[in-house]
């Protein structure tokens, strides 16, 4: 009876493990291609991998332009970023802490970017775009200020979402406990609940960061020539005029994206983010 | 102290509903009119669009498409992550947090990337395709451009890494006690999974898979990059007829009927969800 109990909890564990494995198998499958495929030195019309004969080739022929957008996709999205903060962190402590009649609504408004389609967002934006033009001889298609703004709306809710989310377990008591004993309201604020919150903004900023980089449909529309984030012009290299080039400098975003999760790793711990969610 | 929380929600809900609307209508409004191509459209109020989606094939066939791959993606994204998840949640490791970083690090990474991989890995000259054709288990290269097989791998790629984080944090919630009461008592395997991990989970599980096709009726870049111009899912009709037709006017109207139809499927599902619920606690 104990040996066959024993046996069965072997087999699941095998079962697990090897579930896992395979998971993972599909997850990195494509990652470890382009890295590997970028090593190749063969010809340019085929793809290799396993890699024929190693070469760090295609690392040399890596055109300007593509680094250029891959500066403004960061750019871009460190701003969007940042900006998101400034717009997110307010609203989640008023939908939080104020009392209001049509509260339900007011989250769902802020929610309403996540329902819409990309393309939607894209579409809509261009034609508002071209009104304001019309209207104001303002000129915001294939502008910086263009892409920032929709991106931005893309992103504020992810803020809201996950600074919502700690917000919701945090302790008022430690507020109350501050302002007794002689703090003022402002300096409770700073030195209390804003470093509690501080694990939700992180992830939120991540999370506005993550959208505004892997944006394709908005900045397609929006962007121009010369201001066209870096998975937009990818994403048209791809379409229109492939190039191995392109597999060297997704190889290093794939080596920068791992390393940024190391260093959030060691800063901030993951478990923050990944229990406040992204909204 | 209670009054001031009102004040600053105001400057971001004021723009953020003034870029909502002020794009929305811009925008769909549009639908609304006749559409005489190159961005042109009618004057007169018409109903015209909305007619012509629901007769023609083209676009019904796009949007039974984009309901079916969205459906499937969801279903595999669950049944593949689920698992994991479970598992994760369960392993008292220190490779717990190595094992969710690698998740979350594949899932940093943007899908135009991961499309790359997918298609050099798919390619009828790649290695995939040369072992299977070797093994004999496919006569011929399989290929994911172009067809919605590919397509789905894709928007499995695009959502499996959020969605097991997600699921994550709802086995989290179940106490792991619950498990061994059940077990203590004598109940097989599968039957704690049925009567107790799954129960508690179901929630979690529909919210996730909602989320999952939520974001795959929206998709565009996997969609419109391994289908390859042949697979038209509505986002990417949507592209097409505003950038290549210039047709705002049903570009308009193609985008209402999405977002109208991905509504109406998550109000149902939360409307059955709450139904079940009922039921249940009328059992119990």
């Amino acid at each position: 009876m104990m040996n066959r109990y024993r046996a069965l909890a072997r087999a699941r564990g095998v079962a697990s493990v090897t579930w896992i494995a395979a998971a993972f198998v599909f997850l990195f499958a494509p990652l470890v291609v382009v890295v590997g495929a970028s090593f190749d030195g063969g010809n340019r019309t085929f793809l290799n991998f396993p890699p024929q004969e190693f070469s760090t080739r295609w690392y040399f022929q890596i055109a300007p332009d593509l680094f250029q957008s891959l500066a403004l996709a960061i750019g871009l999205g460190l701003t969007t970023a940042f900006l998101a903060c400034i717009l997110g962190v307010p609203a989640a402590l008023g939908l939080v802490r104020a009392e209001f009649r049509g509260k339900a609504i007011v989250a769902a408004l802020f929610r309403a970017p996540l329902q819409i389609p990309a393309v939607v967002i894209g579409v809509s934006f261009l034609k508002l775009y071209y009104l304001i033009g019309d209207v104001f001889g303002l000129r915001l298609v294939g502008t910086l200020p263009g892409l920032l703004i929709a991106h931005l709306f893309l992103a504020t809710p992810y803020v809201i979402g996950s600074v919502v989310a700690v917000l919701q377990r945090f302790n008022l008591r430690l507020e109350e406990a501050a302002l007794s004993l002689g703090a003022s309201r402002m300096r409770t604020f700073r030195r209390v609940t804003l470093p509690l919150i501080m694990p939700g903004v992180y992830a939120g900023a991540m999370y506005a960061f993550l959208v505004s980089f892997g944006d394709v449909p908005v900045s397609l529309f929006l962007g121009g020539p010369g201001m066209q984030p870096f998975a937009a012009k990818i994403f048209n290299l791809m379409e229109y005029d492939f190039d191995p080039s392109l597999l060297a400098i997704s190889t290093y975003i794939i080596v920068g994206s791992f390393a940024a999760i190391y260093f959030l790793q060691r800063a901030i711990g993951l478990d923050q983010l990944t229990r406040s969610g992204g909204g | 102290m209670k009054a001031r929380w009102h004040w600053i929600l105001l400057p971001s809900l004021l723009l953020s509903l003034g870029l909502l609307l002020a794009s929305q209508i811009a925008f769909l409004r549009g639908g609304f009119f006749r559409d005489l191509r190159l961005g042109r459209m009618g004057t007169d109020f018409t109903l015209a669009n909305y007619e012509r989606f629901f007769t023609d094939p083209l676009y019904l066939d796009s949007l039974l498409l984009t309901v079916r791959l969205s459906l499937t993606v969801a279903l595999l994204t669950l049944l593949v992550g689920f698992p994991i998840a479970y598992v994760l949640a369960r392993l008292k490791s220190r490779w717990t947090l190595v094992l969710l970083a690698g998740i979350i690090a594949a899932s940093f990474i943007t899908i135009v990337i991961k499309v790359l991989g997918l298609i050099i890995i798919f390619s009828s000259g790649g290695f995939l395709n040369r072992f299977l054709m070797w093994t004999g288990i496919v006569s011929s290269p399989i290929a994911i451009v172009g067809n919605p097989g590919g397509v789905v791998i894709g928007l499995m790629h695009f959502t499996m890494g959020f969605s097991i984080l997600l699921l994550y944090s709802v086995v989290q919630t179940i106490p792991r006690s619950l498990e061994e009461a059940a077990e203590i008592h004598g109940a097989p395997r599968w039957r704690v999974f049925a009567r107790v991990i799954l129960p508690l989970s179901l929630p979690g599980l529909v919210v996730t898979g909602l989320i999952v096709f939520n974001l795959c009726m929206g998709a565009f870049t996997s969609a419109a990059l391994i289908g390859g111009g042949k697979v038209y899912t509505l986002p990417v009709l949507i592209q097409q007829t505003v950038i290549n037709q210039t047709r705002y006017g049903m570009g308009a109207t193609i985008s209402a009927v999405l977002m109208l139809v991905t509504l109406a499927i998550n109000g149902l599902s939360v409307l059955a969800m709450s139904k079940l619920d009922k039921r249940r606690s009328a059992v119990a």
